[in-house]
């Protein structure tokens, strides 16, 4: 096995990388260093540029500007040979029409080290044998490669890469055209070999739960940017889906693993990411005793980040934040909202770039969370929902009512229900959108 | 693993080797083959006795040596039996050599550039290497260029016309993206032009239209030991260099970018095979004019039959391009006594019916064409 060439040298690496393909910019100053042994996987949605950056690692595109480099030397300089025998990849499906046998199949990842008149060497024959082996292939070697299923198949396609014995393999959505226990079977074997023998991966995956499963590293991809790096602990949450693939989601972790794992919901929200504009906060809704817990649905399903508080644990509100992974702030049941609750739900308010008054029956447990809110209606586009008049539900002896009026005359707005609300919402939000020209999506704070 | 599993496990289909039978079907082509060439001298306008024929092939191998008096046992007097040397050794043989020289160009380069584009319609004419021989044999009849030694003028203009047009391919396509589509789309593109060009010229040039006709579907009854020779080194040279880059062609089936992930240099190599197809493809021309089907049906004649690895489809293509052209022309020759038809006919009267009985019965080697 070939070592990676000095330690502490990139074994991938991309300073700056530009393409544009005509007047279109697919990558945009993306940087990336990948060391030795790593296995990063590249996420993103459709189109964020994940193909294009390995096809530039892999010398097929020259970047319009910045530098690509494989153990430090820029890629375009290294003889297509010598590259050959540093990196392999395994596109996403191989469309060959022939049938040769699995094991010349895989012998084809031998060429880099054979010369025209050279015969196959003894490690070129136990460079195949060993990768058939690996990917239990070793009783299909003399089968063509057309009866092979599309789990083998593909399995075979990474025997290839594996004979060339690289030290650094690209895989460009390897189990796109896989059933789940095939993806799993595939990752699985990628990762087990790139511990055993040291190799360097690079995977395209946009499946971000797979890709916070086997990776050790996540770099997220966005219309061409780099969005985000890192651990997937750290990098995976719901609010990276809604801003990068428009989708809102769930958090979890698997029990047994730690590992985090994004349940997108059913519905995905049209347009690129709602609330991408940079700067652009959580939308607050202030409920409690269940009145709050259908606006926390419908505008988390319209893909809003939604924060909510001064709740009561074991409230119907506070319980679907809880389902929703909706960021909260809550008191002890039935107690009045203590000063350190407040001020937790003060901070709320204040990164809150909406503000929603669920129509919560307002009683001296919490009647301080209008008085709170009152502040920050000047400067925040408040909305009352207001299906039933508040002295049908003000139980705080006509403090509830007062408090209502001053939210009303500092400028917040009553809306007679829900449908009315998103309406409301989705207009501010296309004149913020147009306000702000289209930038690409901030990093998360 | 208990004995019944594994008694299934044998009988399973993957336990059957890869290509049944592809080195008997290798056989079979190549003893029909020597069938093919060993009775290809009997077949003739004049009948002449099939002992007589070998005789005099033996006594002309010998340099004389053997059978020192040629006619012995002949009743007819011996001023006949030089005719009938004359017959087989200066006639029948360099015809046999330049059909199998001529049919083993187009083969391979039929089996090239199906290899190179990926694509099982490639062949020598539809990317218009064989319209660009042909414009260069209609200037010869047409222009009345060097007619006098058409002998020697037609083959070098035929030659030219046919590499130029391949070259013409690959200057056209230089710098672009060279994609294989671009290049296979430039070729039918011009092979479409040069049949047009030859159309006008022919349409207000009728004196000569006549012989490029007939020119235009081919033959090889023009043969001599000369030509042959030259043929001979030109096409085995070009092919030897071909068949040399089976295993990049076996490798450039998997597509441009995978090729490439490899080591192979797919641009560079492809201009050099297209290159030496138009090479060989140039050299059938110049001696044969335009004989179609044999670079299409040959490389498919291999791959259902024996195997779909170019370091095989390469040589077997020339072989079995060479048997089917000999065969095609010993039809040529008897099927009307008396009369020598074009071959170009036969390889494609003969060749069509037998190549659907064999696409539609065999499904084995390779599935090139049917996905």
């Amino acid at each position: 096995m070939r070592a990676p060439s000095a330690s502490g040298r990139a074994v991938a690496g991309l300073e700056g990388v530009t393409v544009r393909f005509g007047s279109r910019t697919v990558l945009h100053e993306v940087d990336l260093s990948v060391g030795a042994g790593e296995f990063v996987a590249l996420a993103g949605p459709n189109g964020s540029g994940k193909t294009t950056l390995l096809r530039v690692l892999l010398g097929f595109i020259r970047p319009s500007a910045g530098r690509a480099t494989l153990f430090g030397t820029p890629v375009d300089e290294l003889p297509i040979t010598e590259r050959a025998r540093r990196v392999a990849w395994v596109p996403q499906e191989e469309a060959n029409r022939d049938n040769p046998t699995v094991r010349e199949y895989v012998g084809y990842g031998r060429y880099p080290y054979r010369g025209r008149f050279q015969a196959e060497s003894a490690v070129d024959r136990e460079r195949v044998e060993e990768s058939l082996s690996d990917l239990g292939l070793g009783d299909r070697g003399d089968d063509g490669v057309q009866t092979l299923s599309g789990g083998e198949r593909q399995r075979a396609v990474l025997g290839r890469a594996l004979a060339q014995d690289t030290p650094l393999i690209l895989l460009d959505e390897p189990t796109s055209h896989l059933d789940i226990g095939h993806q799993l079977d595939i990752l699985e074997r990628v990762r087990t070999l790139s511990r055993r023998r040291g190799t360097t991966v690079i995977a395209a995956l946009h499946d971000l739960n797979l890709a916070a499963r086997f990776a050790d590293r996540v770099v997220i991809l966005s219309r061409g940017r780099k969005y985000d790096d890192g651990d997937p602990a750290r990098v995976l949450s719901e609010g990276l889906l809604a801003r990068v693939w428009g989708v809102t989601a769930d958090l979890r972790r698997d029990p047994r693993t730690g590992v985090p794992y994004l349940l997108p919901h059913q519905r995905v929200v049209e347009g690129p990411a709602i609330l991408a504009g940079p700067g652009f906060g959580p939308v607050h809704v202030v409920g409690g005793g269940g009145a709050g817990a259908p606006v926390l649905r419908a505008l988390s399903d319209d893909g809003y980040r939604v924060t909510t508080g001064a709740l009561h644990l074991l409230d119907t509100d506070a319980e679907t934040a809880e389902v929703l992974g909706i960021p909260m702030v809550v008191e002890v049941p039935f107690a009045p909202l203590g000063a350190e609750v407040r001020s937790a739900h003060r901070r709320l308010l204040e990164q809150a770039r909406v503000i929603v008054v669920a129509p919560f029956a307002v009683g001296p447990s919490n009647i301080a969370n209008l008085d709170d809110l009152e502040p920050f209606v000047p400067q925040t586009p408040t909305y009352l929902l207001a299906p039933t008049p508040i002295d049908q539900r003000d139980f705080a002896g006509g403090a509830g009512a007062r408090a209502w009026e001053a939210l009303r005359s500092a400028g917040a707005r009553e809306v007679d229900g829900l449908p009315a609300l998103q309406a409301e919402l989705r207009s501010l939000e296309a004149r913020w959108r147009s306000a702000v020209p289209a930038a690409a999506p901030a990093l998360p704070s | 693993m208990s004995a019944a599993a594994d008694a299934v496990d044998a009988a399973s289909p993957h336990s059957r080797p890869p290509h049944p039978g592809r080195w008997r079907s290798a056989l079979a082509i190549t003893l029909l083959g020597v069938a093919l060439v060993l009775l290809s001298p009997l077949v003739g306008s004049v009948p002449i006795p099939p002992t007589e024929v070998f005789r005099i092939i033996l006594h002309q191998l010998s340099g004389g040596a053997v059978y020192a008096q040629p006619c012995a046992g002949v009743t007819d007097s011996a001023p006949l039996c030089s005719a009938y040397v004359e017959i087989v050794w200066d006639e029948r043989l360099p015809v046999l050599l330049l059909a199998l020289l001529a049919g083993a160009a187009l083969g391979i380069s039929g089996a090239t550039l199906q290899g190179v584009f990926r694509n099982p319609l490639a062949d020598p004419y539809l990317l218009g290497l064989s319209s660009g021989g042909a414009l260069g044999a209609a200037f010869v009849y047409v222009f009345r260029i060097g007619e006098a030694e058409a002998s020697l003028v037609l083959p070098v203009l035929a030659f030219a016309g046919s590499l130029g047009a391949g070259v013409a391919i690959l200057l056209a396509a230089r710098g672009r993206s060279g994609s294989v589509e671009t290049l296979l789309l430039t070729g039918v593109a011009l092979a479409s032009f040069l049949s047009a060009t030859l159309t006008i010229v022919l349409l207000y040039n009728p004196t000569g239209s006549l012989q490029v006709s007939f020119w235009l579907l081919g033959g090889v009854g023009g043969a001599t030991w000369n030509r042959d020779g030259v043929a001979f080194g030109g096409i085995l040279i070009a092919s030897t260099l071909l068949v040399l880059h089976g295993r990049e062609l076996n490798v450039m089936q998997l597509g441009n970018d995978v090729a490439q992930s490899i080591g192979v240099p797919t641009a560079r190599l492809r201009q050099r095979l297209i290159l030496l197809a138009s090479l060989v493809t140039a050299m059938a021309v110049a001696f044969t004019g335009v004989v179609g089907f044999v670079g299409l049906v040959a490389p498919h004649i291999v791959r259902r039959t024996v195997s779909s690895d170019y370091r095989v489809v390469l040589p077997l293509s020339a072989m079995t391009g060479g048997l089917f052209l000999l065969a095609a022309n010993d039809l040529a020759v008897t099927v009307l006594p008396g009369t020598q038809l074009p071959v170009g006919i036969f390889t494609s009267f003969a060749g069509a019916p037998f190549f659907l009985t064999l696409l539609y019965r065999r499904r084995q080697a390779s599935t090139m064409g049917d996905s």
